[in-house]
C-alpha cells in the first residue's frame, strides 16, 4: 500500500544575518492511511516547522515529501496552493475563524472561496460537519458568539470540509480548558475511526498523544 | 462572486469604520462636484455675459493688405498696389444672408451698415459708432426696444436713438434735432427718437442706431453692407460655423472667441486652476482609501493567514480588497455626489438684494459622471497596494503572529 505521506531526508535551516540554525536534521517519516499520530517533542525540537512542511506552508531547505504517493517538494506555489486546498485539513492552537462569518460559513469557506461562490451543497455539507461536531444548533451564529472549545471543533469541521486526506493539527487543544480539550480530542479520534481521516497532532502533552494510535518524536530535529 | 461577498461582508462588519470612510470620499467628491460646479457656472455666467449682447459671429469683407514683393534687387522693395478706389463693401450680402439663414445653428441674421460719425449739437460734438439695421432687427443682436428710457424704438426715415450717457453728454431729449456728420462728410439733421440706458457703458456712451435706409445716402453705400452679424442658437459652435462660412462666402468670419481673447484665456486659467484643486481632491480620495486598506489589511493578517493556509489564492485575497476600495469609492462617490448637487442647489437660491445669485453656481455641471468613474476607478487603483500587500502575505508568518 502506498504510504500516505513519505519524507526522506528533510532538512530545513534558517539564516538570521551570518547564524545559520539548522532546525530540522534529516526527517525521515512515514505516515500510513487512517492513522492517527501525535508528533512529540520539546519546544524547539522542530516538530511545528516539521508540520509546516508536511503541510506545505514551508519548503525544506532539502530532501523529499510524497503525498499519496505525489511528490509535492517540487510544487510551484500555485500548486502547493491548490493541493493545500484539495487534500490537506488545518488546524492550529488558535481557531483562527473569520469572525464576520457565521460557523456553516466558515466551515464552508475553503470549498466557497476556491469555486469562488458559496453553494447551497456546500452549506449543507457544512452543516453535516457541524451537526458531527455537536454543533448542528449553532451553524448561525457568528464566530465571535461560541465558545473556545466550540470555535475548535468548528476549526475542525473547517478542516474536514474539503475531505482531505491528511488533518494537520499544531497544538490543537493548546488553548483550551481541560473538559473542552478532552471533548476536542475524543472529537478527532472518532473522526479518524469512523471516517479514516489521517491526523497527524503536533503535542508536546502527554495526554494528547495517550489518544494516539502512535507517537514520534522530535529532539533536537531528529526523530528519536 | 464570492470575493466581493467577502468583500463586501468585511466592510458592513464594521459599520462605523466603513461610515467614516465613505464619509472621508464623499466629503472630497462633494469639494470636487461644488469646485466643478462653480467654475461651470462662472464659466456659463461669463459667455451669457459676452454672447448675449454681441454677434457670435461676423462676417467682414477680406481687409485688403500691401504685401511687399519679392525683388532681384536686395536695395529696392516691390510693394503690391491695394486698391482704394472702391469700398470695402458686402456687395451681395442677400445671398449671404440666405445661405447663413440655411445653416440649422443660426437663430438671426443681421445686415448692417457700421461706420463711424459725429453727433454735433450747438458746439458740442461728440462721436459716435454707427450701427444701421433694419427696422425689424433692432433687436437682432442686441436687445434695445426693452432699454428705450426716453422716446421710443422706432427706426427710419430721419430717426436715430442713441445711448443715455451721449444724449446726457450733448443734452439731448428724445424728439429734439441733432446734426449727424458722417466720416464720408455728409451732414444731415436727424431726430433723436428714442434713448436706451443698457447699462453697457460702450453702447450706451457711444453707439447709434439708425435704419440700413437711412444710412445708405449718409455712408454712400447705395447697395451693399459693411457687415452681417449672427446670432447662434448654441454660441459654443461659433469657431466651427465661422470656418465654414469663411469658406462658403470668402468673406472674413469672426467667431466671438475671437474678439475676446481674454475670457478664453481666463476661463482656460480658471479650468485648469480647478483641475488642480480637483486632483487634489481625488488624491486626498485615494490616499485615504490605500491607507484605510492596508490598516485593514494589517488587522485581518491572521484571517488572511489562514484562508492562505486552507488554500485560497493570493489573487482571491487581492480581489477581496480590490473590491473593497471599489465599493469604498462607488458608495463614497455616489454619496458625495448626492451632498456636493444638494449644496450647490442650495447654494443657487441664494441670492444678492439685486436678485442676482450670490455665487454663479450651476448646480447641474458638476462633473457628476466624470467624478463617479475617476472616484470609483481611482479607488480600486488605490486598493490595488493593500491587495497585493495581503495577497504576498506568508501563511505560516501571519498565522503565528
Amino acid at each position: 500500500m502506498i504510504p500516505l505521506v513519505e519524507a526522506r531526508g528533510i532538512r530545513k535551516s534558517f539564516r538570521n544575518g551570518e547564524e545559520v540554525t539548522e532546525v530540522l536534521r534529516g526527517i525521515d517519516l512515514t505516515l500510513e492511511p487512517g492513522e492517527l499520530v501525535a508528533l512529540m517533542g520539546p519546544s524547539g525540537s522542530g516538530k511545528s516547522t516539521l508540520l509546516s512542511i508536511i503541510g506545505l506552508l514551508l519548503r525544506p531547505t532539502s530532501g523529499q515529501i510524497s503525498i499519496s504517493g505525489e511528490r509535492v517538494d517540487t510544487l510551484s506555489d500555485a500548486e502547493r496552493t491548490r493541493f493545500r486546498n484539495r487534500r490537506l485539513g488545518f488546524v492550529f492552537q488558535f481557531h483562527h475563524l473569520l469572525p464576520d462569518f457565521t460557523a456553516s460559513e466558515n466551515v464552508a469557506f475553503p470549498e466557497s472561496g476556491a469555486a469562488g461562490g458559496q453553494s447551497a451543497a456546500m452549506l449543507s455539507r457544512a452543516h453535516e460537519l457541524l451537526e458531527r461536531v455537536g454543533l448542528s444548533d449553532r451553524a448561525d451564529f457568528r464566530a465571535t458568539r461560541l465558545s473556545g472549545g466550540q470555535k475548535q471543533r468548528v476549526a475542525i469541521a473547517r478542516a474536514l470540509m474539503n475531505k482531505p486526506n491528511l488533518v494537520l493539527a499544531d497544538e490543537p487543544t493548546g488553548n483550551l480548558d481541560r473538559k473542552s480539550a478532552e471533548q476536542v480530542l475524543e472529537l478527532m479520534r472518532e473522526i479518524n475511526r469512523d471516517e479514516k481521516s489521517t491526523f497527524l497532532i503536533c503535542t508536546h502533552d502527554e495526554h494528547v498523544a495517550a489518544h494516539c494510535s502512535r507517537r514520534i518524536t522530535l529532539v533536537d530535529g531528529r526523530v528519536m | 462572486m464570492f470575493a466581493f461577498a467577502v468583500a463586501r461582508r468585511y466592510l458592513f462588519s464594521n459599520p462605523a469604520q466603513t461610515a467614516l470612510l465613505i464619509t472621508g470620499v464623499a466629503l472630497a467628491v462633494s469639494a470636487f462636484v461644488f469646485i466643478t460646479a462653480l467654475i461651470e457656472g462662472l464659466a456659463i455666467r461669463l459667455t451669457n455675459d459676452v454672447t448675449a449682447n454681441s454677434a457670435h459671429i461676423s462676417l467682414e469683407p477680406e481687409i485688403r493688405v500691401a504685401q511687399v514683393l519679392p525683388s532681384d534687387d536686395a536695395d529696392t522693395e516691390a510693394v503690391a498696389l491695394v486698391s482704394t478706389l472702391q469700398r470695402s463693401q458686402i456687395r451681395n450680402w442677400s445671398a449671404t444672408v440666405d445661405l447663413i439663414l440655411s445653416q440649422p445653428q443660426v437663430s438671426v441674421v443681421s445686415p448692417q451698415i457700421s461706420g463711424n460719425a459725429f453727433l454735433v449739437k450747438g458746439q458740442a460734438v461728440a462721436p459716435v459708432a454707427v450701427t444701421a439695421v433694419e427696422p425689424a432687427g433692432l433687436d437682432a443682436i442686441s436687445p434695445i426696444s426693452t432699454e428705450i428710457v426716453s422716446g421710443e424704438a422706432n427706426l427710419g426715415g430721419d430717426r436715430i436713438l442713441i445711448g443715455a450717457q451721449l444724449a446726457e453728454r450733448l443734452g439731448l431729449l428724445a424728439g429734439q434735432p441733432v446734426l449727424f456728420r458722417t466720416d464720408r462728410g455728409v451732414d444731415r439733421l436727424l431726430t433723436v427718437r428714442g434713448i436706451f440706458r443698457t447699462g453697457l457703458q460702450s453702447l450706451d456712451e457711444r453707439v447709434a442706431f439708425l435704419s440700413i435706409q437711412t444710412a445708405r445716402p449718409l455712408f454712400l453705400l447705395p447697395e451693399g453692407v459693411t457687415n452681417i452679424e449672427v446670432k447662434l442658437v448654441e454660441p459654443g459652435e461659433a469657431r466651427a460655423l465661422a470656418a465654414f462660412l469663411e469658406d462658403a462666402t470668402g468673406l472674413q468670419a469672426i467667431p466671438w472667441q475671437a474678439r475676446n481673447e481674454t475670457l478664453e484665456e481666463a476661463l482656460a486659467a480658471q479650468g485648469q486652476t480647478g483641475t488642480l484643486i480637483q486632483m487634489f481632491s481625488l488624491i486626498s480620495v485615494l490616499i485615504g482609501i490605500a491607507s484605510a486598506l492596508m490598516l485593514s489589511a494589517n488587522r485581518r493578517r491572521s484571517e488572511i493567514g489562514i484562508m492562505r493556509a486552507f488554500g485560497l489564492s493570493g489573487r482571491f485575497i487581492g480581489e477581496v480588497f480590490v473590491f473593497q476600495g471599489l465599493l469604498v469609492g462607488f458608495m463614497g462617490a455616489a454619496a458625495g455626489c448626492l451632498v456636493g448637487y444638494a449644496f450647490c442647489s442650495w447654494l443657487a437660491t441664494l441670492t444678492r438684494p439685486d436678485g442676482t445669485m450670490m455665487l454663479p453656481i450651476a448646480p447641474t455641471e458638476g462633473g457628476y459622471l466624470a467624478v463617479m468613474i475617476l472616484t470609483t476607478l481611482g479607488a480600486t487603483l488605490a486598493s490595488l497596494l493593500p491587495a497585493r500587500a495581503a495577497a504576498r502575505l506568508d501563511p505560516l508568518e501571519a498565522i503565528q503572529q
